[in-house]
């Protein structure tokens, strides 16, 4: 069979099918197209404004490898005028961690951008491997997830950044939006699809790869011969997430087009007001600081849940009504150090890791 | 290891807390005596709210619809039990049972007058179906009182079930045809069909790019023919035997094919044909029929109890002759998997659900599908998956002339999203280049092109095919022209 000619340029001979249209396509279009995609959706959405300092949440995986390249590229293609940094937090595990941060220091000699690390030992006094030895593998997804937030969060505001841009894709978002019906979280459903989330006080937080297919990330790093590490966490046991996960990789295989279907009808709905009125109204954390839907943050109740031994008990709001049933707080426990939200009259003074 | 408890407290009933319980539902145990009445008042809570044209507060009143009861019956297990609520509700003996304050007292009046149950035949869909409209109808005949109805499938392509249910035929004098092989399903005039309404059916099945989009159009076009038969019959409501499992699966099947503008509608429907639509009839609430699904809060499980205890016979549901790899089956093979696990997963899908609204207005209906839909459609997908370096409009193809403009997100995907996978249909005789689409959509699009026509903006396509006159060339003599721009020479 002769080979085809790219379905976009009709010149180059095609070397990938697009998972996403499905389009036999060149090398090059790829890239193009790839690119585009992301610009469009960072200008239709108005995600920066020049000058803005933006640090790109770097995990050393596939997703903020590929955002971090991607960014620098966009950057100086269209003139966005940003001034990027890359952030990343260590969650001390063993063997995982160690080995991806080293990626990181590498993409930071690479794309020339400055990077700061910050740990959880450093923040919360807790390692994920730490925590794992205390509570087991079950539910240590809940405390890591949590603690990252945070630590994302308190990271920029070291950095003295705008914005904070993650590496969710297109496939990351339409699993969110199954689990979080599934699960019945309406809070979250009605602000999953949203490309960009502001808390009160805090940073702006977007997902550029918003309608990137994670198929596609791959296949860019691949094709651009990136440097990413792509070990699966060893402590993520999320069975619900992975049932998610694998009924969207058959919806998508049924029909590639489910994953960006999924995520429009997410767009399309919203919660009714009336059940909008009964939701929790955001506070701060009378103990960090740290933006809340009760009087203690979910991270200063985990951490408080461990340190008093009683870290199990602590997923849920019921268990913490028990914890604080056991007694009061004792004087002496470790805590998160107040979280002083950004302002705009803030040094841009920040330590980080020099580049190479 | 010890076997999970599957109840939370004991095996005795919860309702009576006497007998020892036969079922238990979502960890809470029933006995045989209570799970009958339980049945009932949740058939009833889901429906009879809903039958007087305006809601019922919390105070009932009397139960005065507007039209006839249709019964859209599947031969499944759902719609078997939803035959029998209805008859032992409003026909069998527990009505009767129910008289009170003498023979003549308006509560006493039969709910319906008409109740008509009516199975859409799919045997013709594919050669190798087999019918089973005879044993669905013995079982509808086997409740007194039930008019059966019969509609076939490929009735959404005859143009004379279209006269019968629409009393129009004017607006279907031109047929017009989809070509599927474009994003942007240009449409054009063609000679109204000879072939028979089979052969149009089978065309248009086959030439869908997915199975997910021939499981998909077939439930649409079973919901639109029940629609319309329900108008045509004067019925003011339509049920489905929809238990909260399947609805929980339709659920998330339509989100996973781009159905979230129409969630509400999923569940519950208030609908008016296209082509009166806006008309002072449709707009004081005449001639709108409602769609419900009274089992909508009753599970598979306790469906299947209810079945079993009263010996109901269940003909069985036609089941679509392709391979299971359409996200409808693959979300119902996970569904009732989760729900294995977590018993809970269900009743939240449909409870989140319910909790959600359309977010912004209805642009207009969908000339597929006839539910609201969204005005940009093409634009948010070219936007977010380039297919062309040329622009928005990869054909450079005039707008006017496209189907794309006129559907919704759900039914544009259906048409136009392809697999690797293909259908793995042969195609019925050949790939054709145009395909005609239901009836309903014909007419809506007759109408578009009458209105264009009155506007003087129809396309140039259409206006070449209403013959010479219109494009009349003829050369001016000096004096003509002089006589145009008379006014204008000093």
């Amino acid at each position: 069979m002769a080979p085809r000619s790219c379905a976009l340029c009709n010149d180059a001979r095609a070397i990938l099918k697009r998972p996403k249209t499905g389009q036999q396509i060149c090398k090059d279009c790829f890239f193009k197209v790839f690119e585009t995609e992301v610009h469009n959706t960072i200008t239709e959405a108005n995600l920066f404004k020049p000058g803005d300092r933006v640090a790109i949440g770097a995990s050393g995986g596939k997703d903020s490898t590929v955002l971090a390249y991607v960014m620098k590229t966009l950057n100086e293609r269209y003139h966005y005028d940003l001034e990027l940094f890359l952030l990343s937090i260590d969650e001390g595990i063993t063997g995982y961690r160690d080995d991806s941060l080293e990626t990181v220091k590498r993409n930071q000699e690479q794309y020339d951008m400055p990077l700061k690390i910050l740990s959880y030992d450093e923040l919360y006094g807790w390692t994920m491997d730490r925590i794992v030895s205390t509570i087991g593998k079950k539910n240590n997804c809940t405390f890591c997830g949590v603690f990252r937030r945070q630590a994302l969060d308190r990271g920029a505001t070291a950095l003295h950044v705008d914005h904070i841009v993650t590496g969710h894709n297109a496939d990351d978002i339409a699993e969110t939006v199954l689990m979080n019906i599934m699960r019945g979280d309406i809070a979250r459903l009605g602000r999953c699809t949203a490309i960009c989330t502001k808390g009160e006080d805090t940073i702006r937080r977007s997902k550029p790869f918003k309608y990137a297919y994670e198929k596609e990330i791959v296949m860019y790093a691949y094709f651009k011969k990136l440097d990413y590490f792509s070990t699966e966490c060893i402590y993520s046991p999320d069975a619900y997430r992975g049932h998610a996960r694998a009924f969207l990789k058959d919806l998508e295989a049924a029909r590639p087009s489910a994953i960006i279907d999924i995520i429009h009808s997410g767009e399309a709905f919203e919660v009714k007001e009336e059940i909008k009125a009964t939701q929790k109204v955001q506070q701060t954390c009378k103990r960090c600081g740290y933006m809340s839907s009760n009087d203690l943050c979910k991270a200063c109740t985990l951490l408080e849940g461990l340190e008093r031994g009683m870290s199990a008990a602590v997923i849920t709001d019921r268990a913490r009504r028990k914890l604080e049933a056991e007694g009061p707080t004792p004087a002496d426990l470790r805590t998160i150090p107040f979280f002083h939200p950004p302002t705009a009259s803030a040094s841009p003074a920040v330590e980080v890791e020099s580049t190479a | 290891m010890p076997r999970k408890q599957r109840f939370d407290r004991s095996r005795t009933c919860v309702k009576c807390k006497v007998n020892l319980g036969n079922l238990v539902i979502r960890h809470a145990v029933y006995c045989k005596e209570c799970f009958t009445p339980l049945i009932a008042s949740r058939f009833r809570h889901a429906f009879e709210p809903h039958i007087n044209l305006v809601p019922a507060g919390p105070r009932r009143g009397l139960l005065k619809p507007s039209g006839d009861l249709l019964i859209g019956f599947s031969g499944g297990l759902g719609s078997t039990v939803l035959l029998d609520l209805v008859h032992r509700t409003y026909i069998g003996r527990t009505f009767r049972k129910e008289v009170r304050g003498g023979k003549e007292h308006p509560r006493n009046d039969r709910v319906w007058t008409n109740i008509r149950v009516c199975y859409v035949d799919i045997s013709d869909a594919f050669p190798e179906m087999e019918n089973r409209t005879y044993s669905v109808q013995k079982a509808v005949e086997t409740y007194e009182d039930f008019e059966f109805v019969l509609v076939r499938l490929q009735d959404a392509f005859d143009l004379r079930w279209w006269e019968k249910v629409s009393g129009n035929s004017s607006t279907l004098s031109s047929s017009l045809g989809i070509d599927l092989s474009s994003e942007d399903l240009l449409l054009s005039s063609t000679s109204p069909p000879d072939s028979t309404p089979v052969s149009a059916m089978r065309t248009y099945l086959t030439s869908l790019p997915t199975l997910t989009a021939i499981h998909s159009t077939i439930s649409t076009l079973i919901r639109l023919l029940l629609l319309y038969t329900a108008r045509s019959t004067r019925s003011s409501h339509v049920v489905l035997g929809t238990s909260l499992t399947s609805l929980s699966i339709s659920l998330i099947s339509s989100i996973s094919q781009g159905g979230g503008f129409v969630v509400p509608q999923t569940v519950q429907e208030e609908w008016v044909p296209a082509h009166i639509e806006g008309h002072p009839e449709s707009r004081a609430g005449k001639g709108v029929v409602r769609l419900l699904r009274p089992l909508r809060e009753v599970g598979m499980k306790e469906c299947t109890a209810w079945a079993w205890w009263n010996q109901l016979p269940i003909p069985g549901k036609q089941r679509i002759p392709v391979p299971r790899h359409t996200i409808g089956d693959l979300t119902k093979d996970f569904i009732v998997g989760l729900e294995k696990d977590y018993p809970s997963t269900v009743s939240t899908i449909a409870k989140t659900v319910g909790k959600l609204a359309p977010k912004g207005e209805a642009g207009r209906t969908c000339a597929m599908c006839e539910l609201p839909a969204q005005s940009v459609v093409q634009e948010w997908k070219s936007r977010i998956s380039i297919r062309s370096f040329t622009g928005l409009d990869p054909s450079g193809t005039d707008a006017s002339n496209s189907l794309a403009p006129f559907l919704c997100y759900s039914c544009h995907t259906t048409l136009t999203s392809r697999s690797s996978r293909g259908t793995g249909l042969p195609k019925a005789g050949g790939i054709p280049a145009l395909v005609a689409p239901p009836v309903w959509s014909q007419a809506r699009l007759a109408q578009k092109d009458h209105a264009d026509a009155q506007l003087g903006t129809n396309s140039l396509d259409g206006l070449q095919d209403r013959g010479p006159e219109i494009w009349e060339t003829k050369s001016l003599k000096p004096d003509e022209m002089k006589a145009v721009v008379d006014e204008f020479i000093l």
